[in-house]
């Protein structure tokens, strides 16, 4: 069952045709939840997406893709969470302990790099927000202009600019050299 | 560097970097559609109500509207397995200084380092497997015993915790970056500049560990006996020291401060609070 069929079907209110949708997106609505700064709280913050989702699909443009819009939820819904903290969306994001491929037999190679890797992700801890968010879903999410606006509902101009200071400020901080 | 080169290579080190982030494993798919599902459902008992939640609802927005702030949970809410725990590391995630990869050294058969946390002029290293323990004792870099009319002669103001009274011992360490002070039942107060790099290393494993309020901040509370030593300055080598007991960690007026040998977490708060 595509994506549309899902939809149309959950909006005739067929349950199990909406399960199909929250399966194939769960795990990437939970990775943008965390990437966004829900940290612990992904889970909630993503349960709670798909539920408004479902409530809200009737405003949901048919010809426009699902998954942005699915998106735009969790960002919402993460940015409520930070907020509602009272503070700055903090990002409870490290590097995982994997080894270097690059450089398995180098270690000091792979202790530079992992202390490049570890500035860059500091620097990008440190942006402002609005930077902060189009970098984690242009890089870290790997998601286009288009549905980084969508996502963080703003115009593309503004995910372009964002995009482009935030990169400036990340070589400010770590400079060019590639480890 | 012009800014105005293009940044295809930093980009392209972003996206890796997205490669390697820890992020937790997400939930199984069928748990958030079990989940999902239990909320839209009308509840079995309201039978006679239409099902509000699964009507679809007329509405002029286009996209989704920003959601309201204040309830965020409804009733017949299904909470995620992680509770206030997990909150509680959230909030401390944006105290903890920076969290870095711990990729150098695994080498096989020791437990793999899943994080490392820095907080309070300590590194954490948080495995998934308990840590051996550590046999041997060494004591701190240049540590020599203060005689009783002797002042540390450090750069930061060292304080006593009253509830503990005048130590039985203080000695500094380490060109005076380190003072520490000892009382019976093998309680130990360690102080040192918070502007330093961290100075110990712990090694932990499961249960993670705890927090506690002192003064109005955390603290982190390590219940376990564990691990620890210290990095040397010049190029963070670990050298580790002995098995240390239960202890807290925190900072205040930008002093690192560890509290070792308190039975429980409340008393090593108490203990802690009473510093003056």
């Amino acid at each position: 069952m595509d994506d549309d069929a899902a939809i149309a079907r959950s909006l005739d209110g067929d349950l199990a045709a909406y399960e199909v949708l929250v399966a194939r997106y769960s795990a990437l609505a939970h990775r943008t939840a965390y990437l966004l700064g829900a940290g612990d709280e992904a889970e909630d913050v993503v349960q709670e997406a798909f539920v408004k989702a479902f409530r809200h699909l009737p405003a949901f443009r048919r010809d426009a893709p699902f998954r942005p819009w699915l998106l735009r939820i969790v960002a919402n819904e993460t940015h409520n969470l930070t907020r509602s903290r009272g503070r700055r969306a903090e990002l409870a994001l490290r590097l995982g302990a994997i080894a270097d491929p690059r450089a398995p037999d180098d270690p000091e190679g792979s202790a530079v790099a992992t202390d490049r890797r570890a500035r860059l992700l500091a620097a990008v801890r440190g942006l402002p927000e609005r930077e902060r968010r189009a970098v984690v879903c242009r890089y870290f999410l790997q998601l286009t202009e288009a549905e980084t606006a969508e996502v963080l509902d703003c115009p593309v101009g503004t995910v372009k600019s964002s995009t482009h200071r935030g990169l400036a400020r990340l070589r400010e901080e770590v400079g060019n050299e590639l480890a | 560097m012009s800014s105005h080169e293009p940044f295809d290579e930093l980009e392209a080190e972003l996206r890796a970097l997205g490669a390697v982030l820890d992020v937790p494993p997400p939930p199984p798919a069928q748990d958030v559609t079990a989940a999902v599902r239990t909320r839209l459902e009308p509840p079995p008992d309201a039978a006679p109500q239409p099902a509000p939640d699964v009507a679809p609802q007329p509405t002029p927005y286009a996209a989704p509207p920003p959601v309201p702030v204040a309830p965020r949970t409804p009733p017949g809410r299904t909470r995620g397995r992680r509770g206030n725990r997990g909150r509680r590391w959230a909030v401390v995630a944006a105290v903890v200084v920076a969290v870095v990869a711990a990729t150098a050294a695994t080498p096989q058969g020791r437990a793999a380092v899943t994080a490392i946390l820095r907080f309070a002029g300590i590194e954490l290293h948080v495995g998934d497997t308990p840590p051996p323990p550590v046999a041997t004792t060494a004591p701190l870099p240049g540590e020599r015993t203060l005689s009783p009319s002797e002042t540390p002669g450090v750069t930061f103001p060292v304080r006593t915790p009253s509830r503990l009274g005048p130590p039985d011992r203080t000695t500094v360490a380490d060109g005076g970056r380190l003072v520490s002070m000892f009382w019976p039942d093998g309680i130990r107060l360690d102080q040192f500049d918070g502007a330093m790099d961290p100075y110990f290393f712990k090694q932990l494993g499961p249960p993670f560990p705890d927090f506690v309020r002192v003064g109005g901040r955390d603290a982190i509370w390590l219940t376990g006996a564990h691990p620890l030593g210290y990095l040397e300055r010049e190029d963070g080598t670990r050298v580790p020291l002995r098995q240390a007991g239960p202890t807290l960690i925190w900072q205040a007026g930008g002093v690192n401060h560890r509290l070792e040998g308190a039975r429980t977490a409340r008393e090593a708060a108490e203990i802690a609070e009473s510093l003056r």
